[in-house]
């Protein structure tokens, strides 16, 4: 796993993950047949450009320290199944695809954050760590809300 | 005229109320006893007004009773004096009963008088009449034995008596400005309709809904009334609500009993063609409107019976198959005609269509089940709601084999979610012989989406429900079968912006039901067949079809859409109330050239 020595070294991979999260939107919108769906996968790209500017602040600012709030995890994405991408996907699918990311995200930063001794980095890694699992959320309560409607 | 004036006797069967626990019983009197009223109208009128509800002596056997005879225990409002001649108490409380409504006169109702001195006070102010209405309590319909309804697939409630109905419809306030209209999806005139069945005119009450709802009898035991008309119900505040709904039942049960239904002469005959796609609740409503204005209708439907998820979906024990057949039967006789088993998209394309046809309404409903994605959901004897019901409703599954489809092997059923369709479901695993069944629901009862009647009916015929609980994985034997079902207890997490509290699994607190037959019925979305051939129907990322909400068009000319295919899963009026929306729409396109 890759050492990081400060915390704007850490803020650049954390958008350049971003950015990643935004390129995968965006060719999924292209592959993607339907319409309705190719418009979603935008608004999720959209979704993870916004959180790439909200790391772009805490950079500019220098404020390391994301105050901690308790975030909500229904658990959702630690259950279903995982999806395969493919040009036909339906929206609770695109849902799943999201979900997973924002968890994977999550778990990586909550290990980068065990893995090192700089409190200061690892207040960062958590403060990361808790985005992701917002973004998470967010999908979650979508699913929750639309897909398990009568669960 | 003092002469006029007689007392009758008469045997009571009388609706009672209890005023400490407002139960209802018919305090029925041994030979000996009777409750003795002073007539007001002469004699032979009383008695025929009174001869339906009360077991009525004639004239001559009636008798004089002395002022100031001796019938005590009611209090008299107007002379404080007592009502009646013993001392009844509640049949359900035991406790001394100290009132009686007497609901014989179905103009005068309530009635009250004094046996003591003969009083009465029928002519009375709006005021006291509320008051006294407020009085009288909700009136259940009498319902099959629970412990003989399980073996059986007959409908639950029986339905209101016309003593019942005429009771129950006594209770309405008439509001003036009535808000039970308001929580009606098409309006139904509710005041008016049980105004005239307290005037005795229940096929006027069954025109009167009509001019509405063309499915009074569908609506009447499949409507959330709850949560609609029931629900803003002025009585509700204070007390429980007018069962509206049960009125609706009643009203529309007599006009069909007593064979009132007329089918309308449609005089004028246009040349112009509309198709209807889909026989549920809005393509029935639909084609009703539109055949009535003189166009020529066709009714596409993919299954081979029409009726949509009425046929395939509700139950014959929450729905009989005959009504919802007398209906279509109704619709054939106007003229609409009805092709079965054709799938358009499929069969016919929505351009083809277009090419016989002036305009086209969807109808098609959500009839696409959704899966929750978790591991093991392609074992065997894991179904969803829809297929399981199709096969037990439309294929009678259960009469295997005298009908092909063969019954789900297997004795231990777990139902997925919490709502109607949920309920059906599981209420089916018991009719056909199920010998554990569980409905598994993430949230706590407070969440259940389904009707209470639905959970109570359910709860009383043996069905058991797992509340918290979250399936997350289903276990099959090497077979390739069901065997389990492994879940994870829940806790509601704090609310939520939008006040809701979410379902969040406790850790480490999985375990596993054993379990045969699985039924996921946690909702349903729409079927994407049709609109993989009329891609340019624009349709929201569910799925479902995008339209003008005032005229229901779709983004392609011509063609017109309501019901679920719309709104996603919703109620059946709601899916009428589309079905209008969209003829009065397509009639005002074709009528204008």
């Amino acid at each position: 796993m890759q050492a990081f020595k400060n915390a704007d070294e850490i803020l650049d991979f954390a958008m350049e993950s971003e950015q990643k999260a935004v390129d995968f939107y965006t060719e999924l919108a292209e592959k993607i047949k339907n319409e309705e769906m190719k418009v979603i996968f935008r608004e999720f790209a959209q979704e993870e450009v916004g959180h790439k500017a909200k790391l772009m602040k805490i950079k500019e600012e220098r404020i390391f320290t994301i105050p901690a709030e308790r975030i909500a995890d229904l658990k959702i994405s630690d259950y279903v199944d995982s999806v395969v991408i493919k040009p036909d996907m339906s929206y609770q699918e695109a849902l799943i695809v999201a979900m997973n990311r924002e968890k994977a995200a999550f778990n990586l930063y909550t290990r980068l954050a065990v893995r090192t001794d700089v409190p200061e980095l690892q207040s960062l890694f958590r403060g990361l760590a808790q985005e992701e699992s917002k973004h998470k959320l967010r999908f979650e309560m979508e699913y929750d809300e639309y897909v398990l409607t009568e669960n | 005229m003092l002469e006029d004036v007689k007392y009758l006797k008469f045997k009571t069967y009388l609706n009672t109320y209890c005023p400490h626990c407002r139960n209802t019983f018919n305090y029925e009197r041994k030979d000996e006893k009777y409750i003795v009223f002073k007539s007001i109208y002469k004699g032979e009128e009383a008695e025929l007004k009174l001869s339906p509800y009360l077991d009525v002596f004639d004239v001559e056997s009636s008798v004089e009773v002395a002022e100031n005879d001796r019938l005590d225990d009611l209090i008299c409002p107007k002379c404080k004096k007592s009502l009646i001649v013993e001392e009844p108490v509640c049949g359900e409380c035991g406790s001394p009963v100290a009132e009686l409504i007497i609901t014989a006169f179905s103009k005068l109702m309530p009635f009250f008088i004094c046996l003591k001195h003969g009083c009465t006070w029928h002519g009375l102010s709006k005021a006291d009449e509320n008051r006294v209405k407020l009085k009288i309590p909700r009136q259940d319909m009498p319902e099959q034995d629970m412990k003989l309804r399980v073996a059986n697939h007959g409908e639950v409630p029986y339905g209101y008596t016309t003593e019942l109905a005429q009771l129950e419809a006594g209770r309405c306030l008439q509001c003036k400005d009535p808000k039970c209209v308001k929580g009606c999806p098409v309006n139904v005139d509710i005041p008016a309709f049980i105004s005239l069945i307290r005037d005795e005119k229940v096929d006027d009450a069954a025109k009167k809904i009509k001019e509405t709802n063309m499915l009074p009898a569908v609506c009447g035991r499949v409507c959330p009334q709850e949560s609609q008309c029931e629900a803003l119900c002025i009585l509700g505040l204070r007390d429980r609500p007018v069962a509206i709904g049960n009125l609706e039942k009643f009203v529309a049960d007599y006009e069909r009993k007593m064979d009132l239904v007329k089918v309308p002469v449609i005089k004028t005959k246009l040349k112009k063609k509309v198709a209807v796609v889909g026989s549920g609740p809005a393509g029935l409503t639909a084609a009703a409107d539109l055949i009535q204005r003189g166009y020529s209708v066709t009714i596409y439907e993919a299954l081979h019976e029409a009726g949509g998820v009425l046929v395939y979906g509700i139950p014959e024990f929450r729905l009989p198959k005959s009504i919802v057949n007398f209906e279509i039967d109704y619709l054939k006789q106007m003229g609409v005609k009805i092709e079965l088993n054709c799938v358009i998209g499929n069969t016919i394309t929505m351009d083809e269509l277009l090419e016989h046809f002036d305009a086209v309404f969807i109808g098609v409903g959500a009839g696409l089940p959704v899966f929750m994605n978790i591991p093991g959901e392609t074992l065997g004897n894991v179904f969803s709601a829809n297929e399981y019901l199709t096969r037990m409703n439309l294929m009678k599954a259960y009469k295997f084999p005298e009908y092909d489809t063969p019954k789900p092997k297997g004795n231990k059923v777990v139902v997925l979610g919490g709502g109607n369709v949920a309920m059906d479901s599981a209420r089916t695993a018991i009719r056909t012989g199920s010998t554990e069944v569980t409905v598994v629901y993430r949230r706590s009862r407070q969440e259940l989406p389904a009707r209470h009647e639905e959970v109570r009916h359910a709860e009383e015929e043996g069905v058991k429900f797992m509340l918290l609980t979250a399936p997350v994985k289903y276990i099959g034997n090497d077979q390739g079968i069901l065997k389990g079902l492994e879940c994870l207890r829940m806790q509601l997490g704090e609310p939520d912006s939008s006040g809701r509290r979410r379902p969040i699994p406790i850790e480490g607190s999985n375990f596993v039901i054993n379990c045969d037959v699985a039924v996921v019925a946690i909702g349903n979305s729409s079927n994407p067949i049709l609109f993989q051939t009329a891609t340019d129907i624009k349709r929201n990322k569910w799925g479902n079809v995008e339209v003008n909400p005032e005229t229901n068009q779709t983004s392609k000319e011509h063609v017109y859409a309501g019901g679920d295919i719309v709104t996603g899963a919703a109620t059946v009026i709601q899916a009428m109330g589309a079905g209008r929306v969209a003829a009065n729409a397509i009639h005002k396109k074709l009528s204008a050239g």
